[in-house]
C-alpha cells in the first residue's frame, strides 16, 4: 500500500501540474480576499444564491476569524478547482491507457484507487497550505487600505488559522472526491468537470432560488457550512455528517466500479 | 511445464464473440509469437491473462495460478500492452520510479532496465519530447522492471527504426535464451519468423495453429518464378504450360509454378517447346506470412468480422 501510494506521489509531482493547481489556489484565494474586503467595507450585501461565494459581515470580518474570513468565502471555488485536479489525475489515467499497466502491476485494483485518494489529499493539504498562506499575506494589507479594524485579529490566532485551514481542507477533500468519482465514472475529466461546475454555478443556484425548497441538503451549501466551521442554518457537525455521506456514498460507487469494470482502454 | 494454460476461454463483447471457447498451453522458456489477424481476439487473450478483463466462460493459468487471482503472479509477469502509456509530463526514470514504487521493487533496476534498452542519457528528458521508437522502448523497459518470468510484449517493434528492429529482435532472443519466456504479438511476420521459437495463430478468436516454428515452416511451399523474355508472351506461356500440367499462377508480370528445384530444368524445356525463352528462372519459397494468409484468409480480419457478424455467424 505504502508503494503505492508513493508511485502515485510521484506521477503526480509534475512542475507544471503542482503549478497550475497552486498557483489556481494563490490567484482565487488573493482574488477573493481582495473583491471581498472591498465589498464588505462598503457595506454591500450578495443576493441570496449567489453561485460560489459567501461574503462574511463587516462585523464577522472585524472578529478574530476576519483573518481567515477569505478562505470560507471562496470555498465552493477553492473546491471546483480541487475537484478539477482530482477528476484530471483520475481521467488521465483512463485516457493515456495508463491504468492497463497499473493494474497488470497491481492486481488489488483498490490498493491502486486508495493509493490515488490518499495522494491527492496530500496534494490537496499542500494546495490548501498555498492558498491559506496568500489568504493572510492579501487581506492584511487589504484591510488596512479598506479601513477595516485588524486589532482583534491576532486574538486566538492559532486556532483561527488551524481550524479554518482544517475546515477547508475538509471541504475541499469532499469536492475532490466527488470529482474522482464522476471521472471514474465517466473516464474523462472534461465531463466531470463540466459536471461539477455546472452543478455549483447553475444546478444549486437554481434550487437555491425555489423559495420553497430546503437547500441546506445541497452539496454546495452542505460544504460551504463544512469550510465555514458551521453556519446560523446548519451547525458543523451537521455539514460534516453530510459531507462524509455524500464521500462514502461517492467512495462506494466509484470502488465497486474501478476494481469491477473491465479495463478495455 | 506450462507458462500459461486456457480452457475453453471465451470471452463475449455483447454480440461479439472475441475469445471463442480457446483451448491452449503454451511451453515455458523461449519466444512465442502471439499472430492473428485484427479483430482476432489476441489483445482480449492477453488482457484476459493480465486481469485486465474477465472470461465469459472457461478458465485459464498463469505460472500456475488461475486467472481469477491475478495478484499471486502480476509480480513474476512483465507487460506491454498495445502502444505504451506513460505520464507525458514526466521524464522516463520518473516513470520508471513510479512503476518500480507500484512494485515495490529496488531503484537500480530503474538505471539497468534504461541501459538495457539503450535510453540512458535521454532517461531526464519528458516523455512528450520522445518518438514514438523511444516511448516503445521505454514502455519494453518497463516490462523488463522486475525481472520478469513472463514477458508480454504487444507490438514491441512498432515505431521503431530499422536498426532499432534489429536490437529488440536481439534484446528478444536473448530474453527467450535466458529461461525466460517471451510472448510477442505482432503483425510484423518476419519480426515473428526471426525470433521465435514456437507459433500461436488465432483467427476469430479461435485456435488455429499452436507449435514449434518449426514445424509451422514445414508446410512452405516451394515454387519457381519465371518470366519470358517478352512480356507479351506471358499468356501465351502460361497457356502451354497448363496444357503441360504444371500448377501456373500469374503474379503481376511474373508466372509462379508450384513446382521444386529439382524441375526447374524441365520447366525451361516446356518453355523453348513453346517457343519463348525465358529471362528469368528463379526459385522460392513460401514465407511465414503466406503460410499465415493461407491459414487466415486474405481479407482484413476485422472486415471479415464485421461482414460474418452482420451475417449472424461468428465474429471477433
Amino acid at each position: 500500500m505504502i508503494g503505492a501510494l508513493r508511485s502515485e506521489l510521484t506521477r503526480l509531482a509534475q512542475p507544471r501540474l503542482l503549478l497550475t493547481w497552486f498557483g489556481l489556489m494563490a490567484l482565487f484565494a488573493a482574488m477573493v480576499n481582495t473583491i471581498m474586503v472591498t465589498f464588505v467595507s462598503g457595506g454591500g450585501s450578495l443576493p441570496p444564491g449567489a453561485p460560489g461565494v459567501a461574503f462574511p459581515t463587516l462585523a464577522q470580518m472585524e472578529s478574530p476569524s476576519g483573518l481567515m474570513a477569505g478562505l470560507a468565502a471562496a470555498s465552493s471555488m477553492f473546491g471546483v478547482i480541487t475537484l478539477s485536479f482530482w477528476a484530471l489525475a483520475t481521467a488521465t489515467d483512463y485516457s493515456s491507457g495508463l491504468i492497463r499497466l497499473l493494474v497488470a502491476a497491481e492486481p488489488r485494483r483498490w490498493r491502486l484507487l486508495a493509493a490515488k485518494v490518499a495522494a491527492l489529499a496530500l496534494v490537496t493539504a499542500a494546495a490548501t497550505t498555498v492558498a491559506a498562506v496568500v489568504n493572510v499575506l492579501v487581506v492584511m494589507p487589504a484591510a488596512g487600505t479598506a479601513g477595516i479594524s485588524t486589532a482583534a485579529w491576532g486574538t486566538d490566532l492559532l486556532n483561527v488559522v488551524v481550524s479554518a485551514w482544517l475546515h477547508l481542507y475538509i471541504a475541499v477533500c469532499v469536492w475532490g472526491v466527488i470529482g474522482l468519482v464522476i471521472a471514474t465514472l465517466a473516464r474523462s475529466a472534461a465531463v466531470a468537470i463540466s459536471v461539477g461546475v455546472g452543478y455549483l454555478l447553475v444546478v444549486e443556484s437554481l434550487v437555491k432560488m425555489l423559495k420553497d425548497v430546503p437547500s441546506d441538503w445541497l452539496l454546495g451549501t452542505t460544504l460551504g457550512a463544512v469550510a465555514s466551521g458551521g453556519t446560523s442554518a446548519v451547525s458543523f457537525g451537521a455539514a460534516l455528517t453530510l459531507a462524509l455521506g455524500y464521500v462514502t456514498l461517492g467512495l462506494v460507487a466509484a470502488g465497486l466500479v474501478y476494481i469491477r469494470r473491465d479495463v478495455t482502454d | 511445464m506450462s507458462i500459461i494454460t486456457t480452457t475453453r476461454l471465451t470471452r463475449r463483447f455483447g454480440p461479439i464473440t472475441a475469445l471463442d471457447g480457446l483451448t491452449l498451453e503454451l511451453p515455458s522458456a523461449g519466444v512465442i509469437g502471439l499472430v492473428g489477424p485484427n479483430g482476432s481476439g489476441k489483445s482480449t487473450l492477453i488482457r484476459t491473462l493480465l486481469g485486465l478483463i474477465r472470461p465469459t466462460e472457461g478458465s485459464a493459468t498463469v505460472l500456475g495460478s488461475p486467472i481469477t487471482s491475478p495478484a499471486d503472479y502480476a509480480a513474476r509477469v512483465g507487460v506491454l500492452i498495445e502502444s505504451p502509456a506513460f505520464v507525458a509530463g514526466l521524464s522516463a526514470h520518473a516513470n520508471l520510479v513510479s512503476l518500480a514504487r507500484l512494485r515495490g521493487l529496488p531503484l537500480a533496476r530503474v538505471d539497468a532496465v534504461l541501459a538495457q534498452v539503450g535510453l540512458q542519457g535521454r532517461d531526464r528528458e519528458p516523455v512528450k519530447r520522445f518518438s514514438l521508437g523511444m516511448k516503445q522502448r521505454l514502455g519494453i523497459a518497463a516490462a523488463l522492471l522486475s525481472d520478469p518470468e513472463l514477458l508480454i510484449l504487444d507490438e514491441p517493434t512498432n515505431g521503431l527504426d530499422p536498426a532499432g528492429i534489429v536490437e529488440i529482435r536481439e534484446l528478444l532472443r536473448e530474453l527467450g535464451r535466458n529461461g525466460r519466456t517471451v510472448i510477442v504479438s505482432s503483425h510484423q511476420l518476419s519480426e515473428i519468423e526471426a525470433v521465435c521459437d514456437h507459433l500461436v495463430v488465432i483467427r476469430f478468436g479461435k485456435l488455429v495453429f499452436s507449435g514449434p516454428m518449426a514445424e509451422m515452416l514445414k508446410r512452405t511451399r516451394e515454387h519457381i518464378d519465371i518470366a519470358p523474355e517478352h512480356v507479351a508472351d506471358l499468356d501465351r506461356l502460361q497457356a502451354a504450360l497448363t496444357a503441360g500440367g504444371w500448377a501456373v499462377a500469374a503474379v503481376d508480370d511474373v508466372l509462379r509454378v508450384t513446382a521444386s528445384i529439382s524441375r526447374s530444368a524441365d520447366l525451361n524445356r516446356a518453355a523453348m517447346a513453346a517457343g519463348i525463352t525465358l529471362r528469368r528462372l528463379e526459385l522460392a519459397q513460401d514465407n511465414l506470412e503466406e503460410i499465415f494468409l493461407e491459414m487466415t484468409g486474405r481479407t482484413d480480419g476485422e472486415l471479415a468480422s464485421g461482414r460474418a457478424a452482420t451475417n449472424g455467424t461468428v465474429a471477433a
